[in-house]
């Protein structure tokens, strides 16, 4: 069942032009230069420090790496980021 | 991008957060609504963020089920501003103090200027006025406006002509105009009496100067009625009147009687308003355009009504506050329709063209006689076409031109 919708809102998003990161919540992340990342449809805060941040997503995890990171703002879906920012990796679900 | 609006305005604390991995605290502040921003973390254990003052409780409800230890490190915003300004007591009563001294002080009357009079007609004007409460040190609040001001004083000094009242600020400038006296006829500067109207001379009275008209003549406008000239004009030449008598300031009082005629209708259906005297009081107190009712909310409405508003309003220095004290008085009015009859019409008109003319010639001139000359009903209305005789001083001075 749950492959089933994948598989149909995959085909939204192919054919119909909707945005990826509504129907399949997958993040959404904007950055500015290197100092700053937005990113939406996070699930949650796993770790923090000021130079790694770790975000849940629905499929394993988002690692932002940097140097004097902040969190500037923190909502239930949204985190903004600040600081000097080196990378940003994809981690699957382990 | 949600933004975090008004942080200082709500007040915001800086909490700090330790025990093993701090940061998740804040994770579950935020699943719980909490904002959270600026987080940092200092070290391994510790950890900093900003939130708001009214989430406060919140937070401690949840770090009771965790083992994060909480303290508070910073407060900032309105809130605690206000706290702090509340705690100097003595610094917040000087300032109320000194708002409300200034505020009272600004309503206060410190000068009151009469310009335009004679230091004798300025000192009773001022009597008036501190009879009537406005005085130095008065507050400006109590005292009537300009107008009613304006009015009283004439009212109370028959010789001042105008009087032009003006509030400036805190004090109240005076302009005022007195009447001239008719400037008495200077002795020696001559002059003869002419006739100020048509009419049949029925009394003289004359002082100086030599009539040259009697009782029961009729006289025309501009005629000479009492010479300044001593001596009749064959004697002009004479040697005498060079020498002895120069031409004197005639003096008289000449009554006669003279003609108006006046045409007025009256309508034989009226209907006025009368003040029966029932009256109400209703104050408010007004802040910009809002109306606040303070007093006299039960009190009778009338069905028809008159309704006078004065409204005083704070001052701080110059500028006027938008608070006003707003006391309205509601009187009652009555509708008065009347018919009357040919006859009772007729009367009224006369009444009427007789008070019209006692106010046209003066009070001094007495109407003796009356007729109607013509009367029509025509609308509704009765016209009349009266005709007056009235006796009065014609008497008018006029300068006799010395021939050059």
């Amino acid at each position: 069942m749950k492959k089933w919708q994948q598989h149909v809102n995959t085909w939204l998003t192919n054919h119909l032009k909707l945005p990826s990161d509504v129907l399949l919540e997958l993040p959404r992340i904007t950055t500015i230069g290197h100092f700053h990342a937005y990113v939406e449809n996070h699930r949650g805060l796993m770790l923090f420090s000021d130079q790694e941040v770790r975000l849940k997503l629905v499929n394993g995890s988002l690692v932002i790496k940097g140097n004097d990171l902040v969190i500037k703002t923190l909502l239930p879906e949204e985190i903004l980021i600040e600081g000097k920012i080196s990378g940003i990796d994809f981690a699957p679900q382990s | 991008m949600k933004q975090i609006q008004a942080k200082w305005l709500k007040g915001y604390v800086r909490i700090q957060v330790t025990g093993y991995y701090p940061e998740l605290f804040f994770d579950l502040c935020v699943r719980n609504g909490v904002r959270v921003w600026s987080i940092r973390k200092i070290n391994q254990t510790t950890c900093t963020g900003d939130v708001f003052l009214q989430d406060i409780s919140l937070i401690r409800r949840l770090r009771k089920k965790t083992r994060y230890k909480l303290s508070f490190s910073k407060r900032i915003g309105a809130p605690f501003a206000f706290r702090r300004i509340g705690k100097k007591k003595p610094l917040l009563t000087a300032l109320i103090c000194s708002l409300i001294l200034i505020i009272y002080l600004s309503n206060l009357i410190w000068n009151i200027e009469i310009t335009g009079v004679r230091p004798e007609v300025q000192k009773k004007i001022q009597q008036t006025l501190s009879n009537e409460g406005i005085y130095r040190g008065r507050l400006k609040f109590l005292v009537d406006s300009p107008d009613q001001i304006q009015k009283k004083l004439l009212e109370e000094h028959p010789e001042l002509l105008w009087v032009g009242v003006q509030p400036q600020g805190t004090s109240y400038h005076l302009e005022v105009v007195e009447k001239t006296q008719v400037p008495q006829q200077e002795v020696g500067k001559a002059s003869n009496i002419i006739a100020s109207k048509d009419g049949v001379i029925v009394d003289m009275y004359v002082e100086k100067g030599r009539p040259l008209v009697e009782i029961n003549d009729f006289v025309r406008k501009g005629q000479t009625l009492v010479a300044g000239k001593l001596t009749a004009k064959e004697d002009e030449e004479s040697e005498e009147q060079k020498n002895g008598s120069p031409p004197v300031a005639a003096k008289a009082e000449i009554y006669a009687n003279t003609w108006y005629e006046s045409n007025l209708s009256v309508p034989l259906e009226t209907s006025y308003e009368v003040l029966t005297g029932e009256e109400s009081n209703k104050y408010y107190l007004g802040i910009s355009s809002l109306r606040i009712p303070i007093w006299g909310f039960f009190q009778k409405k009338y069905e028809d009504h008159q309704i006078e508003t004065n409204k005083h309003s704070l001052q701080l220095f110059q500028w006027e506050l938008p608070i006003y004290w707003i006391k309205e008085e509601i009187y009652q009015l009555e509708y008065v329709e009347e018919k009357r009859t040919v006859e009772q019409a007729r009367q009224v008109g006369l009444h009427q063209a007789k008070e019209e003319l006692q106010q046209m010639i003066g009070r001094d001139a007495k109407i003796i006689d009356q007729k109607i000359l013509h009367e029509s009903l025509e609308n509704g209305k009765v016209n009349l076409h009266l005709y007056f005789t009235v006796e009065e001083n014609i008497a008018k001075i006029q300068g006799i031109l010395q021939g050059d």
